[in-house]
């Protein structure tokens, strides 16, 4: 069986507990609280604005939290304030995002060598290395020297996910990652995904793409105001919803 | 109405011109260079929020962005001249003053032509999107690194059409250097005028040297902005 198979007894990796959140006079989290063991796969659904975006950029200190707790690993997130108290924190946690959120001005290998060589201070020669082959996985051999410019929305994406296993995370958080892509490439990207996912990396989702859920998740989160409504293993969630807000949502998307 | 241009076959007024177009040239590019060290980093104090630097750096743009050059080179010249700062000269032991007049034309167009590079580069700044600045920070790097890794290299390409004008400007604004007696390709001008008053022959000889010199600016700018083209992004 799988890695995260094994692990599932372990302490959670990411805990998060009654988080809140606002900007200015709109609340977006009124006390968030889940978990996620080493090696889980994680969705957060719901409809637009019901904060999961939020949640995902709180993990990685993003954005900063009014109340509550969230612990990483051994990070508490919330009390990192400074930029470099959060560098260890973001080596732990990668993010890709809706837009893919690439450097335009560097080549695809500067993109996932920039980062590791410039903030890790890690060896050029070991990173290149290790950035060559993470092209392979994400199936880009031949396109480090093209510009973002030059690719198509699914392999800048994909280019974004081996950006972000080039720092060596322990977990990645992905934000939309294929609502801004042209259908016929949304398979593609989400094949690299589940690969990762089978391999045992800790991946907390905010997805739209109900049927991969289904699919990869080992527990789904289901968001509405600011708050968590129903969560539980995507079988439950999906064909025993209890909750008349999933109910309703659940029978606009699917 | 006859144009004579005999004037032009003097080797000492070849001498003059020569020498003014080198004096133009080298009060430009040292114009230049104060430009984009201003430019960069009083963009970089608005764009970075540094406190207590903002507001100056506000006052300073404001101050030489909305004055008129001339008025500026005049007050530096006379200003710095009045303080009376000097140099002792090695070989003859004798004062020469520290603010010359090509020292006050270099700071004046630095000051006049950074004051609007300042605002040119911010511009640039403001116009790389928050989803790249966003993903240089999930990666762990510091809001000063951003800045030079990232925000730095995108905003000044981005900076590349207005700061073309900007240098043009300069290299014109330079042609104010004669009233403060240094001998630009102008000074030369006005010399020859006086001895041999052609004027409107020697005036259409200086305009089209501006023509080639602010010509050659923008080609070389061209040259560069190729150079640093981002494949793919924009247009």
């Amino acid at each position: 069986m799988t890695h995260h198979r094994h692990s599932q007894q372990s302490a959670p990796l990411i805990e998060i507990r009654d988080v809140h959140k606002s900007f200015g006079p709109v609340t977006v989290l009124r006390g968030v609280s889940l978990s996620v063991r080493d090696g889980g796969v994680v969705c957060i659904i719901g409809p637009s604005g019901s904060g999961k975006s939020t949640i995902l950029r709180c993990i990685n200190g993003l954005m900063s939290i009014d109340r509550g707790t969230i612990r990483v690993g051994p990070f508490a997130v919330e009390t990192l304030k400074s930029d470099k108290a959060l560098v260890p924190l973001r080596h732990q946690v990668a993010m890709v995002f809706q837009q893919y959120n690439l450097f335009p001005h560097r080549t695809v290998l500067q993109n996932l060598t920039m980062a590791p060589v410039q903030v890790l201070g890690e060896n050029p020669a070991a990173v290149r290395e290790r950035a060559l082959a993470l092209l392979a996985k994400v199936r880009l051999t031949g396109k480090q020297d093209a510009y973002p410019g030059e690719l198509s929305g699914g392999q800048q994406q994909r280019v974004a996910i081996a950006r972000a296993l080039a720092m060596q995370p322990k977990v990645i958080l992905f934000d939309e990652v294929t609502a801004a892509l042209d259908p016929e490439m949304v398979s593609e990207v989400l094949n690299v995904i589940r690969d990762l996912a089978r391999e045992g990396m800790t991946c907390v989702l905010v997805t739209h793409e109900m049927r991969f859920a289904q699919e990869v998740a080992d527990e789904v989160f289901f968001t509405d105001r600011g708050v968590i409504v129903e969560h539980g293993p995507p079988g439950t969630l999906f064909q025993n919803p209890t909750d008349p807000r999933l109910k309703a949502f659940l029978e606009k998307v699917l | 109405m006859t144009l004579d241009f005999s004037w032009l076959f003097d080797p000492l007024y070849q001498t003059w011109l020569l020498r003014g177009v080198g004096t133009t040239i080298l009060l430009s590019l040292l114009g230049m260079v104060l430009m984009f060290v201003i430019g960069i980093a009083g963009a970089a104090l608005l764009h970075l929020k540094v406190r207590f630097l903002q507001s100056p750096v506000t006052i300073f743009v404001e101050l030489f962005r909305n004055t008129p050059p001339l008025v500026q080179l005049f007050f530096l010249y006379f200003m710095l001249s009045e303080i009376g700062l000097t140099l002792t000269d090695p070989v003859t032991g004798g004062r020469i003053p520290l603010f010359t007049g090509f020292t006050c034309v270099v700071l004046s167009l630095g000051l006049y032509n950074g004051a609007i590079a300042v605002e040119i580069i911010r511009s640039g700044l403001l116009a790389v999107p928050a989803q790249t600045v966003e993903g240089a920070r999930s990666l762990g790097y510091s809001r000063l690194q951003t800045f030079r890794h990232v925000e730095l290299p995108i905003g000044l390409r981005m900076s590349i059409p207005p700061m073309t004008s900007n240098i043009v400007s300069l290299i014109k604004t330079s042609s104010q250097a004669v009233l403060v007696a240094v001998a630009d390709i102008m000074y030369g001008a006005t010399q020859i005028m006086l001895e041999t008053f052609r004027n409107l022959e020697v005036m259409l000889l200086i305009w089209i040297i501006y023509l080639v010199i602010a010509s050659i600016a923008v080609l070389v700018v061209r040259r560069i902005a190729a150079a640093f083209r981002i494949p793919g992004y924009g247009s």
